[in-house]
């Protein structure tokens, strides 16, 4: 079976994703937000004897090297020279679709244009002669209305057959530049074709005009083969630069451009008919509701409000139901597999670990239900131009807020959600501070404590840790533009695309897709540090204890055979039993105390316990602390552990607990304030190293730490001067 | 020759002065004798310098006074040139001068043209005006000056009067996109109208004029032109009757207002994005709304919504701006 790759380009909003979807049925983002998909998606097609290999580039405006999506969609289609090109073009927005066509077809591939969204350009008003459009360019183009899944076919047939009629490159009409640019680029393109045979892999016309858009990548490249071949040539390109600029009084990249964009208007002028009956813009007049001056921001705030409620309050039904189903598995494998260390390691290391992970399933899918939603309808981009101004004060772009929005949900995905900002600095600062966003797993501990020890006012304070992290963050982020990531913001330049009404299906995908990758990057890293948790809990085995607890048993359960031998009241009987059963229970809990204490995370708390003093955590919590870096919703089991309630989290229980050990609001409060601020868990450390660096996860270790402690020595340092206990 | 006149200067003034019984007349008598033989246009200062170099120790009002007294009897006269101080000159009876002073150096050039003092009579007699004296004085730049001047200054340092090309911006984008808005750019040929009233200059191009600044005319380079004789009064009826293009920065711009792009600043990546959205040279632009918190705004261009920040708006320069009809 023949192979062929086909890559699929366009712009952002030109339906390019949900041509993919049609293609493969892959699971695979749809959105409406500019440069949802940065990642190079692949799927596999087996049509008329052709096994297909289809690769969705990033969507983009141009191939310029100015962000990652540029980059990776020029790199593919140079490098891997897929077998056809399939630019999808957004009908209504011809002319500047045919901006980033006009860079494809430099790159001497096979292309193919797919004129998306035809019935849309025609409701507008908008004809397109696509016979005549095919003519000019000298290339196939096929009507698709992607949503519709109209026009597939044809568009698959019509990519193979291009293919298969130019496998070595097609040389597409290209853009006419005037006579004084058209001779440097044909002096370039000599000195290329005399010096520079090696890049034969480029189209060397392609590349004289990058060198005299100066294009950075591409000097790179030159200088790479030979330094001194390079000069020269970068001497000529330059000075070609320059005359460019006396000629028309211009930088170089806006005369190509508007040379560019010329040649375009002739062709759109050629091909598309507009009829004077133009409907109604319903896009338009929603966005004089949504993005109204008085209401916007209100009804901004509004869908905020529905989001999180939906998650947070219908999301707590499904979380109990798992909750329960947990512990019902738990105790069925606990009656069933025999005592020892193997149990101890199946109960509360693997199902305890893959437990906390899908308890959060329910709320993490309908956040990214509402998340696939804005974005599918085309709302994300709005929220963006709402909220520019004030992300503008951190010194970060209007996007950043989705990210950070997410990461009250999760700060993993939100951290991969920092990938739609275009400006690295930009990138990294966001996911810096992401983490400051209170994420949902930290939830459970504020629950436990702040119900415990502020009764009727814990909604207020819980409240008021998501604020203190928001201010955190906020504080953080102009810190960082500060010094160590100084320099001017990416420009928020963005399309507000059309509504649209969201197809159920993409929603589908979108929420399942990103939701699977939760599971799959957090699963596996939560499990292991289950595990290992679990071990250092649970070593080393031979612990010598301070009173001989198996001894006190025996002597209980002995007292208590011999009182009921003694006495004959079947009442007293069952009473004497129960009362021996819940000393016993007494005993072991003790046991399990001093176990821990005495385990390997027991002497690490112990060892740290200066450390944590001066805040006003002990180190019982000190270790649960620790055991948080796992998964912040560790904190709350390992504290139930350590407080000797045992490793299931009865809430009334471990409440009682936490108030017999001499916790105070105080010290509740200043833990809290902790876990808020520090490391965030393994797993958004590991995210933060796979799309930063290594070093700014260290950093983010670091930092953190010294944030939250700060935070909670001063919170707990004034609060002793001001005399709460 | 000079000193013959002199010395039937010293024998007027020896008479006319104890005749007049003026104190101190031996004191003032050598405060003549130096003035005349210092054959410059001297301050007050200086004089006293000179005096001093004579091992004359005077107060400088005394001198100033006398040198009053020289003026109403007609010994000297007074030349205040271009606001600064008081300068006094010889006045050799029937015989009159006119001065070239260079506005740089401050030097002064004293001629003699009989021809043009003939004109001058002809041209008041032209007039019905009856001359009874007059005074000339031609401000400019002396050959040394322009010999050493720089091809090159900011208008700031451009004195009034001067006839100059505007070679370049230099200055930030905002101030480039400030100067382009008031409808100036490189190539232009100006005059410089005044550069008086508070650091401000009032240049003229074509039959416009502009008021810039000091900062901002730091801003301006300029060149000095070859004809820098033609003094401000050309092309005045080439451009009577274009109408003037009205300039405007998109981030200027109210919601509803539309125009063609002019121009497109900025550096890196924004120009390079703004480009590539289509916001181009001779695009069509609409301001569809601002934001709530007024930053961004939106604007409709090809046919599709952008929204952009204030401050990268402010790269974009506007022109034919129309306010839409409907609105």
């Amino acid at each position: 079976m023949k192979q062929l790759t086909i890559a699929l380009a366009g712009n952002p909003n030109s339906g390019k994703t949900t041509i993919f979807n049609d293609l493969t049925g892959a699971r695979q983002k749809v959105g409406n937000w500019p440069g949802v998909t940065v990642e190079k998606k692949e799927g596999r097609l087996k049509k008329n004897g052709y096994d297909l290999k289809i690769v969705d580039l990033p969507g983009t405006y141009s191939l310029t090297p100015f962000s990652m999506e540029e980059i990776a969609a020029r790199d593919f289609i140079l490098n891997e020279k897929p077998d056809v090109v399939v630019n999808i073009i957004d009908a209504a927005n011809l002319e500047r679709s045919l901006f980033l066509a006009m860079q494809i077809v430099e790159l001497d591939r096979p292309v193919v244009f797919a004129l998306n969204m035809a019935d849309l350009a025609k409701s507008k008003g908008m004809v397109i002669d696509t016979e005549k459009l095919s003519l000019l360019l000298n290339l196939p183009v096929v009507f698709t209305v992607a949503n519709k899944g109209k026009g597939i076919d044809d568009l698959i047939d019509t990519a193979v057959n291009e293919a298969e009629s130019f496998p070595d490159g097609k040389k597409g009409r290209k853009v006419i530049y005037n006579r004084e640019i058209n001779s440097m680029i044909s002096h370039l393109v000599e000195e290329l074709d005399r010096d520079f045979k090696e890049l034969i892999v480029y189209p060397n016309r392609w590349t004289a005009i990058k060198l005299l858009e100066d294009d950075k990548v591409v000097k790179e490249n030159l200088q790479q083969i030979s330094k001194e071949r390079a000069a020269v040539i970068l001497k000529h390109s330059e000075e070609f630069r320059h005359r460019i600029e006396d000629l028309f009084q211009d930088d170089p990249e806006i005369v190509l451009t508007d040379e560019c964009y010329g040649f375009i208007a002739g062709i759109v002028k050629e091909t598309l008919l507009i009829s004077s009956r133009k409907k109604a813009d319903i896009s338009r007049n929603i966005d004089l509701v949504l993005t109204n001056r008085f209401l916007g921001l209100p009804i901004f705030v509004f869908f905020i409000w529905v989001m999180f409620q939906l998650t947070f309050s219908l999301g707590a039904y499904p979380t109990d139901w798992i909750n329960s189903g947990v512990s019902l598995f738990s105790s069925f494998l606990g009656g069933i597999l025999p005592n020892g260390l193997f149990k101890d390691l199946i109960l509360n290391g693997i199902v305890a670990g893959i437990g906390s992970v899908i308890i959060f399933l329910p709320n993490i899918l309908i956040l990214f239900f509402c998340i696939a939603l804005f974005e599918d309808t085309g709302y994300m981009a709005r929220a963006a131009f709402l909220m520019d101004r004030i992300m503008h004060i951190i010194g970060l772009h209007g996007k950043s807020f989705i990210p950070m929005l997410m990461g009250f949900g999760c700060n993993v995905p939100a951290i991969m959600a920092a990938r739609t900002l275009e400006s690295r600095k930009d990138r990294i600062l966001t996911i810096l501070i992401t983490p400051f966003m209170s994420c949902s797993a930290r939830l459970p501990v504020y629950i436990i404590l702040a119900g415990t020890f502020f009764g009727d006012k814990a909604g207020s304070v819980i409240f008021g840790l998501y604020l203190t992290g928001i201010l955190a963050a906020i504080a953080s982020g102009r810190l960082l533009r500060a010094t160590l990531l100084k320099g001017a913001d990416a420009p928020f330049v963005m399309e507000l695309p059309s509504y649209r009404m969201p197809m159920f299906k993409s929603l589908m995908i979108h929420m399942w897709d990103r939701s699977r990758m939760f599971l799959k990057k957090m699963g596996g890293v939560i499990l292991v540090g289950s595990v290992v948790i679990w071990a250092l809990s649970a070593f080393p085995r031979n612990i010598t204890f301070s009173r001989d607890y198996s001894k006190a048993i025996d002597t209980i359960k002995n007292e208590v055979s011999s009182q009921i031998l003694s006495s004959k009241d079947k009442t007293l009987k069952q009473k004497l039993k129960n009362e021996a059963r819940t000393k016993i229970a007494e005993i072991e809990k003790k046991r399990e105390q001093e176990r821990a204490s005495k385990s390997y995370i027991g002497q690490i708390g112990r060892a740290v316990e200066p450390f944590f003093k001066p805040v006003g955590i002990e180190w019982r919590s000190g270790v649960s602390l620790i055991a948080g870096l796992v998964a912040k919703e560790v904190v709350v089991s390992t504290i139930g552990v350590l407080y000797g309630v045992g490793g299931k989290t009865d809430p009334d229980a471990l409440k009682n607990a936490l108030v017999h050990s001499g916790m105070t609001g105080l010290s509740a409060l200043s833990m809290m304030i902790f876990v808020l601020l520090y490391i965030p868990c393994i797993a958004t450390v590991t995210a933060i190293w796979k799309e930063a660096s290594m070093n700014w996860a260290f950093f983010t270790l670091f930092y953190t730490t010294m944030v939250a402690w700060s935070a909670s020595f001063l919170v707990y340092q004034t609060g002793l001067l001001l005399g709460f206990i | 020759m000079m000193n013959i006149r002199h010395e039937q200067e010293i024998k007027q003034f020896r008479d006319l002065f104890t005749g007049e019984g003026v104190d101190e007349f031996e004191n003032r008598f050598k405060i003549l004798e130096v003035f005349l033989r210092i054959e410059q246009h001297v301050t007050i200062e200086e004089l006293v310098d000179h005096l001093r170099q004579d091992k004359i120790s005077m107060e400088p009002d005394f001198v100033e006074e006398t040198m009053e007294f020289l003026c109403k009897f007609g010994f000297a006269s007074k030349l205040k040139l271009n606001n600064g101080p008081v300068r006094y000159e010889h006045r050799h009876l029937g015989c009159h001068h006119d001065h070239m002073i260079c506005t740089k150096c401050g030097k002064i050039i004293e001629f003699r043209d009989e021809a043009l003092e003939k004109q001058q009579v002809q041209l008041a007699a032209a007039y019905g005006f009856h001359m009874l004296q007059h005074k000339m004085m031609i401000y400019g730049i002396c050959s040394d000056c322009l010999k050493k001047r720089e091809l090159i200054i900011s208008l700031a340092r451009a004195k009034q009067g001067e006839h100059l090309k505007i070679e370049s911006f230099a200055g930030g984008r905002k101030a480039q996109m400030r100067l382009a808005s008031m409808g100036l750019r490189p190539g232009d040929i100006i005059d410089v109208v005044s550069t008086q009233g508070g650091g401000q200059s009032v240049i003229a191009s074509g039959a416009k004029r502009f008021v810039i600044g000091q900062g901002l005319s730091r801003k301006v380079m300029v060149k000095y032109t070859e004809d820098s004789q033609s003094f401000g009064c050309h092309d005045i009826d080439d451009s009577a009757g274009v109408k003037p293009v009205k300039l405007m920065l998109l981030s200027e711009m109210k919601q509803g207002q539309e125009g063609i792009i002019a121009r497109v600043g900025g550096h890196g990546v924004l120009r390079r994005r703004l480009l590539e959205m289509g916001i181009n040279r001779g695009t069509k632009v609409h301001v569809e709304k601002y934001a709530p918190l007024k930053d961004p705004l939106e604007i409709i261009i090809k046919g599709y919504h952008v929204s952009l920040r204030v401050e990268e708006a402010s790269h974009i320069t506007i022109e034919n701006i129309v306010r839409e009809n409907n609105s």
